[in-house]
């Protein structure tokens, strides 16, 4: 008794936690009763000083909120419930009052009595719009809590409770306050008996309908408006009685909101209808179908539109809900789809369109609904589409078909049976008019859109029926067609049909394509029947992904391939055969490419069927295939890469074992001149001839086989057991780039060799032999051939070579790797390679085409953030150091070919120390240097696009050298000044962004001239250019303040 | 703007490709299928068709010029400095053609070098008012005044949103 009556003068004297606490204890461990507390109040509570008085109610409600809950007792309860009614009657302790209040509502053995007391004495004395919102907020919260715990009690209260509670929260205006309100009168309009009072429910949660509300700046409660629009929405469905006050409601919403109310309107109207029932659809049925036809026929916004379309459906759904399937349908849809149909007698017209979305939404409504609207729009559209009068619109009609049949395919209505696709009754009728379109242009391509709906519905179509339609989209496609989307679409819908019935495809369409590939290539001049085999071999490869029609497309290619490689009679000129040839085996690599993306499961038995005529074929003909004197012929080197991708396709789908057994053959071929096993083909190889590619007394052309060794060996797994079948890896790779650096003939070959190096490096670095490998070239290669070497042209390519090595141990994630790239920047002094060594630093960090996870390379992730994290503030340190104005520039140099190779967010950061550098690049003489700056500048720009830089306090950073930049785009993308389309084009991408990121006020002064520098541009002779100076200039003009 | 709708039900035509999807005839001159083909052309009616046919119709803004059939490939002339362009509005009473002709001379001023001199003019016969129309299309100092008036600039701004939509 006395340490309550200390604890109480204390906190009274200074409120702090402590007391409260000590308190609780006290009760909690039995030491200190409540009775002691109230007596020790007992002063407090009555005294005459508001403020005293307001105290004391205050202590007690605070150590009743934190006492625990089982130490109350149904005296203690009943007496606590009476003392805070009775303090509610004071203006000054309503406060604490309702705080104690709401602490006695969480306990649960509060009586029946009690809860009837509470809320007749909240009735009766708090006067809401006398409380400020944390107040109110207390009193939603009791309320909150008293019908999650006591609801029976509070509905036996009856009425009492309702009108008590709706004159209570009235006029509340709080979204946090509302959304407890909200989610209160829910339960109020499921649970309560609503009959009589349900008005004055409606009134006081309709009021607040539509949500206008939008939250503050920083608001800390995170309540969005979209929060309190659905709480709102699962409230205004609460109770079917709602319907009849609400759909005038809604209805006046729709019609008089804005964009944003409309759609919330609708959306609500969607939830809300199936709740209200059929009854209430049915009575509003006309004034809705009025409103919605409104905001579908002239729709303000497509969102708006899609939700007018969906609030459709479901007054349809609710109104039909419980009709049979056969039912006769009267009433809305009837007259709607009327309706429809009569707009639908002029089908070229703009209305059309929403007429066709209207009749479409009904085919996903209720079975009964969407049987009748196809059973009347069907027919209505097909005797429409061969009306003689209706000739001109047929492509119109046949389009609005098609969006019927795609519809009725994607209806949401189950399809148990063929009973349930209610198409099926008109099918014949719909063929005959779809194949009949197929004959004119303009209905030519809606034709195939409605046929490729009619053969993807499932169960709709038979096979013969199938069939017939191939055959007549073959007739489309051997007919030459102007219109390329039209023949797109066609073999999209043979592609289509070939995924599931490749039959039909394989007996008609195929041979049709075959027979459009001549035996002999056409003669230079003959551009037709050039166009003629480029048609028929891109639909092929368009069609023959499927895995049967893919290997007959490789047998039958393979075999004009032979023609074309020993032919019978020589043609004068090579080089049609070669381009024809190369069109052939590009048709096959870009099949394969695309089945490899899929994983499809056949590629690796190629190995067998198409790898070897591969060689073969390219042994031939760089060993004995007729060459036009000067010219190319099959040995092309184009030809050469195009099979070595192929090459490179199969292998890499091969397993570990198939690997090696490959590799051993291969290599027997390549280094001992066993190539008999390797090239098996049709055509016979000479037996005199050595093989011997990378052979230094090799005839000439021999060499130019290497891109197939090359293609295939980067594609080997880094399993051991696919090792390399040489009896010492290092001393391979030794002579192999030996052999690049000084008796390669070309480019191609030698990059084809440092492929080969840097895949062997990258799989196999931490192998015994690589180590010795790794040392030597580091110190001999280093010395001999860059460091000191006879010509610069040998060293250029070392320094190629090397950074290959570098780029296979980088991306690998080998320690090694960084001390190879450091040795580059010893070069950057050196006036005849700097700048080669400069490009290469950019090299190793730029993404490649062989290492890869589909060529089976180890790749650590994020190994380029580490490169570019290590290298960059060295580039970055060098460039800004001017006291050597060469070595300067060679940092430069690097930069610019670093940075579009790194990921941003490994740059990020430096942007502001790298703009003005970043802008001396744009000055350096070499376009590609310059387009890849460029490159870098827009991705970051397009990064401030998206995070809204310019409208963000802090700006963009390159707000500061916007007028710079744009000056020196502007010289970028004048023709005169700068010969490279790429860098035009870029120079002129940035310009078109820069008023998206600065504000208009710095570049304001530029406006004039870079509009009128654009103008120029807008004459640029490549039209590429001319669009991109289009949009820049559009983008100029709107650009004000 | 006015509220009377003169055409509320429009036909509407099918869009063809815009240049850049259209395989140029110069690639099938090539015998590789590899030599991509070089695109140094001169300015010609199809460029300058793509520059307008995406400008929406100030009275079905969901539409364009091109599906309402106002303006079509066939229907610009050019000639070196020199281009013209006709356009059909949709009905003969059609109160939006002077607004239209001006949406495309608009987009043409913005877009094309400053050596073309541009004419706009109704197709003959397609409209009732068509002299006043032509002649209000091609008077500088009408176009320049109509250009001031900040209300018409808003609803031409508007119509030009489209204009580089493909």
């Amino acid at each position: 008794m006395e340490t309550a009556e200390r604890y109480v003068r204390t906190w009274v004297a200074s409120p702090r936690d402590k007391e409260i606490e000590d308190t609780v204890s006290g009760i909690s461990d039995g030491q200190l009763k409540l009775v002691h507390v109230v007596k020790a109040l007992g002063e407090y509570l009555t005294s005459e000083e508001d403020d005293l008085r307001n105290k004391g109610v205050e202590f007690l409600a605070l150590v009743v909120g934190k006492s625990p809950l089982e130490k109350f007792n149904l005296q203690s309860i009943k007496v606590l419930v009476a003392f805070f009614a009775s303090k509610l009657e004071d203006t000054e302790t309503i406060i604490p009052a309702l705080k104690g209040i709401l602490a006695i509502t969480r306990i649960p053995a509060l009586s029946s009595e009690n809860v009837i007391d509470i809320c007749a004495a909240i009735f009766a004395h708090v006067k809401m719009q006398a409380l400020v919102q944390v107040q109110r907020h207390t009193v939603f919260s009791i309320f909150d809590s008293l019908v999650a715990m006591h609801r029976d009690v509070l509905k036996s209260m009856g009425e009492r409770f309702l009108s008590g509670y709706i004159a209570l929260v009235d006029g509340e205006k709080d979204p946090r306050n509302l959304m407890i309100a909200f989610a209160i009168a829910r339960v109020l309009a499921i649970e309560f008996d609503i009959s009589i009072k349900f008005e004055d429910l409606f009134n006081i949660t309709f009021c607040y309908f539509p949500i206008t509300f939008r939250a503050p700046e920083n608001d800390p409660y995170g309540i969005t408006a979209e929060d309190l629009k659905l709480t709102l929405r699962s409230c205004l469905s609460a109770s079917p009685l709602f319907g009849n006050l609400a759909v005038p409601l809604f209805l006046d919403k729709i019609n008089a909101g804005s964009p944003v109310t409309k759609r919330d309107t609708l959306q609500t109207l969607s939830v809300c209808l199936p709740v209200y029932g059929s009854r209430v659809a049915g009575k509003f049925a006309r004034q809705l179908w009025s409103s919605l036809k409104l905001e579908i026929f002239q729709p303000t916004d497509p969102e708006t539109e899609e939700e007018a379309l969906k609030a459709t459906q479901v007054v349809i759904k609710t109104i039909y809900a419980d009709e049979v399937t056969d039912a006769e349908v009267d009433g809305l849809a009837k007259d709607a789809c009327e309706e429809c149909i009569q707009i639908l007698k002029e089908p070229e017209k703009s209305q059309a369109k929403p007429a066709i979305k209207v009749l479409c939404a009904f085919i996903s409504t209720t079975p009964s609904v969407s049987r009748y609207t196809l059973s009347h729009v069907v027919p209505h559209l097909t005797k429409l589409s061969v009306d003689p009068d209706e000739l001109p619109n047929r492509g119109a009609v046949l389009s609005l078909l098609a969006s019927l049949i795609a519809a009725s395919r994607d209806s949401a209505l189950k399809v148990i049976n063929s009973e349930d696709i209610f198409l099926l009754p008109f099918k014949d009728e719909v063929l005959g008019v779809l194949v009949l379109g197929l004959k004119g242009k303009s209905s030519l391509c809606p034709a195939i859109e409605g046929l490729s709906g009619l053969v993807t519905t499932p169960d709709l179509l038979d096979d013969d029926e199938i069939g017939f339609v191939v055959q007549k989209v073959n007739e489309v496609i051997s007919d030459q067609q102007e219109d390329l989307g039209a023949s797109d679409a066609a073999l999209d819908l043979l592609k289509t049909i070939s995924c599931n019935t490749p039959s039909h495809i394989a007996r008609m369409t195929l041979p049709l394509l075959f027979s459009t590939l001549p035996e002999h290539a056409p003669v230079r001049e003959d551009i037709e029947g050039r166009e003629k085999y480029r048609r028929g071999l891109s639909a092929l490869s368009h069609l023959c992904t499927q895995p049967d029609l893919f290997e007959t497309l490789v047998v039958r290619l393979s075999v004009r391939l032979s023609f074309l490689y020993a032919p019978t009679t020589v043609p004068e000129d090579t080089e049609p055969s070669a381009a024809y040839a190369h069109a052939l085996l590009s048709t096959l690599a870009d099949v394969l490419a695309r089945k490899v993306e899929r994983g499809d499961l056949d590629v690796p038995k190629y190995v067998d069927r198409l790898v070897p005529r591969l060689f073969n074929l390219a042994a031939y003909g760089v060993l004995l295939a007729p060459k036009s004197p000067g010219g190319t012929g099959v040995a092309d080197p184009r030809i050469i890469s195009v099979s070595a991708r192929l090459v490179n396709l199969v292998v890499q789908s091969l397993s570990a074992q198939k690997q090696e057994t490959f590799a051993s053959t291969l290599f027997a071929a390549y280094l001992k001149g066993e190539v008999a096993t390797l090239a098996i083909g049709d055509l016979s190889l000479p037996a005199d001839t050595r093989f011997s590619p990378f052979g230094l007394a090799a005839p000439e052309d021999q060499a130019s086989l290497v891109p197939l060794f090359s293609g295939a060996v980067i594609a080997l797994r880094p399993e051991a057991r696919v090792k390399i079948p040489v009896d010492d890896e290092g001393a391979f790779l030794e002579e192999l780039l030996n052999w690049s650096i000084r008796y390669a003939k070309n480019n191609t070959q030698r990059e084809c060799a440092w492929q080969v190096v840097t895949a062997v490096v990258n799989k196999h670095a931490l192998a015994q032999d690589l180590d010795a490998f790794l040392d030597a070239t580091f110190s001999t290669f280093w010395n001999e051939e860059i460091a000191t070497s006879p010509g610069p042209d040998t060293r250029r390519r070392a320094i190629s070579a090397w950074a290959w090595i570098s780029r296979a141990l980088l991306v690998r994630g080998h320690p090694k790797a960084l001390i190879f790239v450091d040795r580059l920047f010893e070069l950057f002094g050196d006036a005849d390679v700097g700048w080669d060594a400069a490009r290469a630093i950019g090299q190793v960090g730029t993404a490649d085409k062989e290492l890869t996870k589909r060529n089976h390379a180890i790749i650590k992730i994020l190994h380029a953030q580490k490169y570019a994290s290590s290298t960059l503030p060295k580039i970055i340190a060098g460039a800004q150091d001017s006291t050597d104005p060469l070595r300067q520039t060679v940092h430069l140099v690097a930069l610019a070919a670093l940075i579009k190779a790194i990921p941003k967010t490994a740059y990020e950061h430096e942007l502001p120390t790298l703009m003005p550098l970043l802008l001396r690049g744009l000055s350096l003489p070499d376009p590609t240097l310059r387009a890849g700056v460029i490159d870098t500048l827009l991705s970051a720009a397009q990064a401030d696009v998206e995070a809204g830089a310019k409208t963000a306090s802090e700006g963009s950073v390159i707000t500061e050298h916007a007028s710079s930049l744009a000056s020196i785009m502007l010289q970028n993308s004048a023709a005169s000044e700068m010969a490279d389309t790429r860098v035009r084009v870029g120079a002129l991408k940035y310009l078109a962004v820069l008023p998206k990121i600065v504000r208009y006020s710095v570049l304001h002064p530029q406006k004039a001239t870079v509009l009128r520098e654009l103008a120029r541009a807008s004459d640029d002779p490549k039209r590429a250019v001319r669009k991109e100076a289009v949009e820049a200039r559009t983008s100029w003009f709107r650009y004000s303040g | 703007m006015d509220s009377q709708i003169f055409n509320p039900n429009p036909t509407i035509i099918a869009t063809t490709q815009p240049i850049a999807r259209r395989r140029a005839t110069q690639a099938k001159l090539s015998l590789w299928l590899l030599d991509g083909d070089d695109d140094s052309k001169p300015i010609d009616a199809d460029e300058v068709f793509d520059l307008i046919r995406s400008i929406s119709d100030p009275e079905h803004r969901s539409m364009t010029l091109e599906q309402l059939a106002v303006v079509s490939a066939p229907q610009v002339t050019v000639t070196p400095n020199h281009i013209l362009v006709e356009f059909t509005p949709t009905v003969p009473h059609c109160g939006m053609s002077t607004l239209i002709g001006l949406s495309i001379r608009v987009r043409l001023l913005r877009t094309l070098p400053t050596r073309f001199k541009i004419d706009i003019r109704v197709k003959p016969g397609s409209h009732q008012s068509e002299h006043a129309v032509n002649k209000q299309l091609n008077d500088k100092e009408r176009v320049a005044a109509a250009l001031e008036n900040p209300a018409l600039v808003d609803v031409l701004e508007t119509c030009l949103e489209s204009a580089g939509r493909r």
